[in-house]
């Protein structure tokens, strides 16, 4: 049996976890675009790790109270106020006098970084699967973190629809919109506040290194290929869709890492936008 | 007829430290006020303070309330990064009069295209932003804020880094937008020279050499004035109907 025709023999194994990669490439590859726009792709990457910081946080408490360190909707939860938290305080920080904004998000990518590294030390009872609860595993994503999944995806989507054009008005030229009388500190908080809500739970689902891959990978390529913001949006979210769910089916039939092979095809992507952009000139 | 806005006695800064004292300033229907002083001179703290944007450190504030700006930032704040059009761009002015959870509408588009055929720029509404000329560019900028219906058009430094020729062509302008509507106009600026033959009034503000004073034109282009301003002998003459303002020559030894 060729690996094709096995892999489609065993769809009750993949179809959940392929719907979950190819609806947080989706909505991730949505958000890329203003994230790449505003030039806060270290944001990003910061969040992820304040999210991972989070779920580390969370299994340290449950450990030390000794509870079950079962419950994923506790540590989902905790990654939540971390990167939510993480996403308000970065997103609002302007230029500051004496040190640039980037330098608050390097110090929050390394000390969240090392934090996780030191909690994870500390842990006793879940070392052994640690890297399934704080990474994810896309080849097994039970059918909770879909429901999870596509309640985030339409919270993200009704927020977007409400309010697209005060947080591109506030994204694009955040000076003249608060002139305006355009309330730019909400908006920004409404854009950071799904940009947070959405990585712990697609981390969880895909893994840390495609998060930040889908917020950066198909918006740049979008940008490229597309001359206007909702076409930007629409093939950015679509080139991550499709660039999960390939990802997801290479990794199952060449047998190499899912989220490695996620990155890859999402990185492929880009050149083909960029011939694009050379041949139109 | 009652000030738009207006500050009275007021202390401007930021977080409680006052750079500027003493403003006392009201921004009438049909007003033209422009305000000159050095970079980093406080002029911006003043625009915001009016605006709203930053309360006054010490004394008081008072607009006519809704009061509808209308805004233009220097040209170079604005990212040429963002896929827009010059019509994207002109229709996010109809953004704060439409109020959220509803998308711009037809007539919100018409108004964004009237406002872009005010500036002399109808036939790029298609055009993206980032491949027009800088003085296309400041124009659309000015259609956004004029998109909005505004009672006040503020603008920072709106000729900031053009030459001559774009720099005359953006003042005829706004004197043809200002003498068509009765729009207040607030524009702040580092040069003198170009706004001495467009304003009504003119303020000088200079938080380090703690100036701040108001007046007509014909009250603050006077050299004594100015001398104060700029800390060395300025000239000011008229040549073929238009004023010329420069600095004179420092004597040369032998």
């Amino acid at each position: 049996m060729s690996a094709l025709s096995e892999f489609l023999s065993a769809s009750a194994i993949w179809r959940d976890p392929l719907l979950a990669s190819i609806l947080a490439g989706g909505l991730l590859g949505f958000l890329g675009v203003y994230v790449v726009l505003r030039r806060v792709v270290f944001v990003s990457a910061a969040l992820t790790q304040l999210s991972t910081l989070g779920v580390i946080v969370s299994l340290l408490v449950l450990e030390v109270l000794d509870l079950e360190t079962e419950h994923q909707e506790i540590q989902l939860l905790v990654a939540w106020v971390f990167s939510v938290g993480g996403g308000l305080v970065l997103g609002a920080a302007g230029r500051g006098r004496r040190l640039p904004a980037e330098s608050g998000v390097g110090m929050a990518y390394v000390l969240a970084g090392a934090l996780a590294v030191l909690g994870a030390n500390r842990l006793v009872h879940v070392a052994h699967d640690l890297n399934t609860m704080v990474f994810g595993n896309a080849v097994a994503v039970p059918f909770q973190d879909v429901v999870i999944l596509v309640v985030v995806t339409a919270v993200v989507a009704l927020l977007h629809t409400l309010f697209q054009k005060e947080i591109v008005f506030s994204s694009f030229d955040r000076e003249t919109a608060e002139a305006m009388g355009v309330r730019v500190r909400l908006f920004g908080g409404v854009l950071f506040f799904t940009i947070g809500l959405a990585i712990p739970v697609a981390a969880h689902v895909v893994g840390a290194l495609p998060v930040f891959a889908f917020l950066t990978v198909p918006a740049s390529a979008a940008l490229l290929a597309t001359n206007g913001l909702q076409p930007a949006f629409a093939v950015a979210t679509a080139l991550g869709a499709i660039a999960a769910g390939a990802g997801y089916v290479g990794s199952w039939t060449l047998q190499l890492p899912t989220g490695a092979t996620m990155v890859a095809v999402a990185g492929a992507l880009v050149l083909p936008a960029w011939a694009w952009r050379r041949m139109r000139g | 007829m009652d000030p738009l806005v207006r500050l009275d006695g007021a202390s401007l800064g930021y977080g409680g430290r006052a750079l500027i004292d003493g403003v006392s300033v009201a921004v009438e229907p049909g007003d033209f006020l422009a305000v000159v002083g050095p970079n980093g001179g406080g002029k911006t703290t003043l625009l915001r303070t009016l605006l709203g944007l930053l309360a006054p450190v010490r004394g008081r504030r008072s607009a006519v309330s809704p009061l509808a700006v209308g805004y233009v930032p220097q040209r170079d704040h604005v990212d040429p990064l963002w896929p827009l059009t010059a019509g994207d761009v002109v229709s996010m002015g109809r953004v704060p009069g439409a109020g959220p959870f509803r998308a711009l509408r037809g007539d919100d588009r018409e108004a964004a295209r009237r406002a872009l055929g005010r500036v002399g720029l109808g036939d790029l509404w298609s055009r993206p932003f980032r491949t027009l000329s800088g003085g296309q560019r400041q124009r659309t900028l000015i259609a956004r804020a004029l998109a909005a219906g505004p009672r006040l058009l503020a603008l920072d430094e709106p000729t900031n880094g053009m030459d001559p020729g774009a720099e005359l062509s953006a003042m005829d302008l706004l004197r043809e937008l200002h003498g068509g509507g009765g729009i207040a106009v607030v524009m702040i600026s580092h040069r003198l020279e170009a706004v001495a033959n467009y304003a009504r009034r003119l303020a000088f503000v200079d938080k380090d050499q703690g100036l701040w004073e108001v007046g007509t034109l014909d009250e603050m282009l006077r050299p004594a004035e100015l001398s104060r301003l700029y800390g060395r002998d300025v000239v000011v003459r008229e040549e073929g109907g238009r004023r010329l303002v420069y600095p004179r020559a420092e004597a040369r030894s032998p």
